[in-house]
């Protein structure tokens, strides 16, 4: 084994630009890099929770009004969607279903849990809110 | 007959400290492959080309490289697809380069010894008893993954890989979740270590691509899922049925 070793063999290091040669390497990019912000923004929203629950009410509703705070939920909120819409067409990849002799595509996994998804939202809003 | 331009990295460990590209006019017919043009370039242009090959019909798994900026296998990229362009053929990215286009795999050696890839039983019955028996669902379960070349498409397209060689990798991980699966073996306790440590299945975050770059139509992404559900379910057995969890 040393003996083929007695030339120095080439070694190549992914540059820190790796996940911009391909289209795949860079929509999996986002996907990660939009979970930060699903990430800050569930830590705003329990930080904003922690002030209605000990009565500072109108500082959470200021908290929310603020132009900033539109702004962030505005960006957020697509970037949730992307990377939700992206994990669960993961979800239909990883764990496809079988039903007798057909097995589910990820498309149908990513239309099951949107719906769920709308469904569960909507339920929660009655629950807590319109009913 | 049509010209297509090839540009080959080359990289002479005794002469050269630096790789760099090499540019050859080779004249093609529609049935001709990058596969024959390095072929034709080693015959009838430079004899000093270096690559592997063998069956040059996606069986062997031994002619791969950097095509066009994808792994591809060279026995299956037809010249006419990249018509009026110059195509670039590189050694296999995140593998040592040897020389030219050769890449060192022992690294992948290693590892597909590492995960034990045969069958293994607790006790082997007596060949008298006959064959151990499987259905064809039970075959379902593991067949694709049993189509693994090694033809290390996947490791190059593998960024995990590229930044961690530890990375157990996704032919590896297949190749272990192709023996797990098998009703016939018994070695599920003794490859669960294995797949399952800090840089086994868990090390995955999910880019894909090897399940794109396959060549054989395995889905190496899937594989390492299910091994990672597996442990887990295993680990949540053991946790709450401690007696009889395995």
């Amino acid at each position: 084994m040393t003996e083929n070793k007695r030339f120095p063999e080439l070694r190549r290091k992914l540059t820190p630009g790796w996940w911009t040669s391909n289209g795949h390497y860079t929509q999996y990019m986002i996907r990660e890099w939009t979970s930060l912000f699903v990430a800050v923004f569930s830590l705003v929203y329990i930080y904003g929770l922690s002030l209605w629950v000990t009565g500072s009410r109108s500082a959470f509703l200021d908290l929310l009004k603020n132009p900033g705070m539109i702004a962030f939920s505005f960006v957020a909120l697509i970037f949730t969607l992307y990377h939700a819409t992206t994990w669960f067409y993961l979800l239909g990849q990883v764990v496809p279903v079988k039903i007798g002799k057909t097995t589910s595509k990820p498309w149908q996994a990513l239309v099951v849990n949107v719906v769920l998804l709308l469904v569960i939202s909507y339920l929660a809003i009655w629950l807590l809110v319109l009913r | 007959m049509d010209t297509a331009t090839i540009r080959v990295t080359r990289y002479r460990p005794e002469k050269d400290s630096k790789p760099y590209f090499q540019d050859y006019k080779v004249p093609y017919r529609k049935d001709m492959v990058v596969l024959d043009a390095l072929n034709y370039i080693k015959a009838n242009i430079d004899g000093s080309l270096t690559y592997r090959w063998s069956c040059r019909m996606g069986v062997c798994g031994s002619c791969g490289a950097n095509v066009d900026g994808t792994p591809k296998l060279t026995c299956a990229s037809f010249l006419h697809e990249f018509k009026g362009r110059t195509i670039t053929v590189e050694p296999l990215p995140n593998f040592p380069v040897v020389k030219d286009l050769v890449v060192n795999m022992e690294d992948f050696m290693e590892k597909l010894v590492k995960i034990k890839p045969w069958i293994i039983r607790e006790k082997e019955t007596p060949l008298e008893q006959g064959e151990y028996k499987q259905s064809p669902e039970e075959l379902e379960r593991y067949q694709q993954f049993s189509s693994c070349i090694n033809c290390m498409l996947c490791y190059s397209a593998c960024p995990i890989y590229g930044l961690n060689e530890k990375f157990l990798g996704p032919a590896a991980i297949a190749l272990a979740y192709r023996y797990i699966e098998d009703s016939r073996d018994q070695g599920k306790s003794l490859r669960f270590p294995i797949v399952h440590e800090m840089e086994g299945v868990w090390e995955c975050t999910l880019v894909g691509e090897c399940s794109v770059v396959c060549p054989k139509g395995v889905d190496p992404m899937l594989a390492i899922q299910k091994t990672k559900i597996l442990g887990a379910t295993n680990a949540l057995r053991s946790i709450l049925m401690p007696r009889g969890g395995r």
